[in-house]
């Protein structure tokens, strides 16, 4: 009697859904056969026709829309997988030093964290681009015997040029997120039970080799998810990049929809590419688990 | 008498030993922090001061408050404005009438209503498109409205996760799953193109409801989240309770676990309102004029051309402001809904 009631529950459940399901489709058909689009992908392998600022590979107007979204991802996961690295190296210098016994260092710390917070980062990304970068003008701000260059073009490193938009980008996405990873440090810190730190203090052991000998190991796994979810936050925030002209897969998923009007398809591709690249953070972060839990053994 | 002071004495010997005495480095490490924290903060008041030009900010101001909203009907929603101070300002020092204090919940919700009315007009008022609603009024509209729609929405959203019914539970967590994988602007930009497509032809929602929608959907797979966390952490024996006091599953969901749940989970709740309140400056990139699109459209009139850093920085004021009071309101309600009053 009570497995019925449940099968018919679901039975009615999934009628809803489809009936919800039925009435956008027939809408959606009546509206993409009103505008004369209709629906497929044949457009992918047609001439795209815009120029892309930003191009790690080599690119042109007259390649196809195919190779554009191949070089936004490309570009994306540029931006993504620098920014990350800066974020965690910023986010674990600042959340060391909100735990310092030194109080004014603790305070800079904490104002940092507030300030960078409770702050959008669209408002910090053109923050960086329109006064960071782009009031350089053509003098620059910081040439030190032409090995860092700071300059409206952006950072030329040893040779190495990064555009301003890049670079803002660059700097806004790692310290927003480092942040969000400064308190993920923290926490994981402070999930180290105290007695470990009386322990190692009585042990004789001194206070930096305790702290990385024997607190930071045990905070290692507490570190995981949170920098997970931090790092894929990072990964849809870097979507932003728009607002500042860096053509990242994002943009030029608006591009292409500004020019073909094939809102459906480019969903698709971008729901496709942000799954792709959120299973690759999630299966790398499990990797680094697994390393950290097998050498503990 | 004596061990008073002598305390006070190891005290303050104790914390000059730390600061100074017994650290060299720390100390020097102290000085160069203050010196250069110092200097830095005479620079700012100095531009503060002396060289920025605020008369950029000054001068816009009604805009940033009410975007090109009819200079006449500007009293509604200041009056709105007002009226949602009060209340924050009676949930931060605690209503003295009981019911008052019972039904703050309530008079949150309604405050949503009454701005949707104050700015849209109608019955008696001057009815004022929403293309005219903008700046600060339609960042806490955005804000209040989403998460006033995303909020039962999540809660089911939760519940549906942990349902014993096989298409249900796999429902809900594929829908949560797939808008937490998609990055906000996405949503937002084709919530703008898609919801006019699925939509019969003719009906038309305008853009700060097709906004409002998006907000909707996205926040509420992350509050639903959330809330599976608030759901997981009541312990087992609640529930045995309420069986054992023949509640039937209505009750228990009504009066046991969403209660519960929704305690645990508020400060998650809370970070996520002040995220999407920060959110609310995406929609600037699809054409609204809320806060920041307010600040860009001004810095693109050549009358303040190139003052990024002086609209920029009261941009970040306003938000910081508004971000901090939100963490400490609902620092408040958390303490007033703290169930370890005493009995």
């Amino acid at each position: 009697m009570r497995l019925n009631r449940k099968f018919f529950l679901q039975i009615f459940f999934i009628l809803i859904l489809l009936i919800l399901g039925w009435a956008i489709l027939n809408n959606l058909i009546i509206n993409l056969s009103r505008t004369g689009i209709g629906f497929n992908f044949y457009w992918l392998s047609k001439p795209a026709g815009f120029s892309l600022a930003e191009q790690p590979l080599r690119y042109s107007p007259s390649d196809t829309y195919a190779w554009a979204l191949f070089i936004g991802w490309i570009n994306s996961l540029k931006v993504i997988f620098s920014s990350l690295v800066f974020a965690t190296f910023i986010g674990i210098l600042i959340g060391f030093a909100r735990l310092n016994k030194n109080s004014l260092i603790g305070l800079i710390s904490a104002g940092y964290i507030t300030v960078i917070r409770q702050t959008p980062l669209l408002l910090q990304l053109m923050f960086w681009y329109f006064v960071g970068f782009l009031n350089l003008r053509n003098n620059t701000f910081l040439n030190f015997k032409h090995l860092i260059n700071f300059s409206i073009q952006g950072i030329d490193l040893f040779g190495i040029k990064f555009s301003s938009e890049f670079s803002a980008l660059l700097f806004g996405l790692s310290i927003f997120s480092s942040a969000f990873i400064a308190e993920v440090i923290r926490g994981g810190i402070l999930s180290v039970p105290f007695g470990q730190w009386e322990a190692f203090r009585s042990l004789g052991l001194s206070e930096r080799k305790g702290f990385i000998k024997i607190i930071i190991p045990q905070a290692l796994p507490a570190f995981i998810p949170g920098l997970t979810s931090q790092y894929l936050n990072l990964a849809k925030n870097s979507t932003l990049a728009i607002a500042v002209g860096y053509s990242d897969i994002y943009a030029i998923n608006d591009t292409i929809i500004n020019q073909t009007g094939r809102a459906i398809e480019c969903f698709i591709i971008l729901l496709s590419s942000f799954l792709i690249l959120n299973l690759l953070i999630t299966n790398i972060m499990g990797i680094i688990n697994k390393l950290i839990i097998r050498s503990r053994k | 008498m004596s061990t008073k002071i002598n305390k006070f004495k190891i005290f303050f010997l104790s914390k000059i030993k730390t600061c100074i005495l017994l650290k060299p480095f720390s100390f020097f490490l102290n000085i160069l922090f203050l010196s250069s924290i110092i200097s830095l903060l005479l620079v700012s008041l100095n531009w503060i001061f002396f060289k920025a030009n605020w008369s950029v900010i000054n001068s816009n101001l009604s805009l940033f408050a009410f975007g090109s909203y009819p200079p006449n009907e500007q009293w509604r929603p200041s009056l709105w404005l007002v009226v949602l101070t009060f209340i924050a300002l009676i949930t931060i020092y605690g209503p003295k009438k009981k019911w008052l204090r019972k039904n703050l919940v309530f008079v949150w919700i309604g405050t949503v209503p009454l701005g949707i009315f104050l700015l849209k007009g109608g019955f008696g008022l001057i009815p004022v498109m929403s293309q005219n609603w903008g700046g600060l009024t339609l960042t806490i509209l955005i804000t209040s409205c989403s998460i006033l729609f995303s909020l039962p929405f999540g809660i089911l959203l939760a519940l549906g996760r942990r349902s014993s019914l096989f298409v249900i539970r796999k429902s809900c967590s594929f829908y949560i799953d797939i808008l937490r994988s998609i990055p906000l602007i996405a949503v937002l930009f084709f919530g703008q193109l898609l919801i006019p497509l699925f939509l019969p032809y003719g009906l038309e929602i305008d853009r700060v409801w097709r906004a409002i929608i998006a907000f909707t959907l996205f926040v509420s797979a992350y509050i639903a989240e959330d809330i599976r966390g608030g759901l997981q952490s009541i312990p087992k024996t609640q529930l045995e309770a309420a069986n054992s006091l023949g509640l039937n599953k209505y009750q228990i969901t009504r009066f046991i676990l969403i209660p519960q749940s929704l305690r645990v989970a508020l400060p998650a709740l809370t970070n996520q309102v002040i995220g999407l309140l920060q959110n609310t400056s995406l929609m600037s990139i699809l054409g609204l004029m809320e806060l920041i699109g307010i600040g860009r459209s001004i810095l693109a009139n050549p009358e303040f051309i190139g003052q990024y850093i002086e609209v920029y920085i009261w941009l970040a004021i306003v938000y910081w402001i508004l971000c901090t009071l939100m963490a400490f309101l609902s620092k408040q309600l958390e303490k007033k809904m703290s169930t370890n009053k005493g009995y």
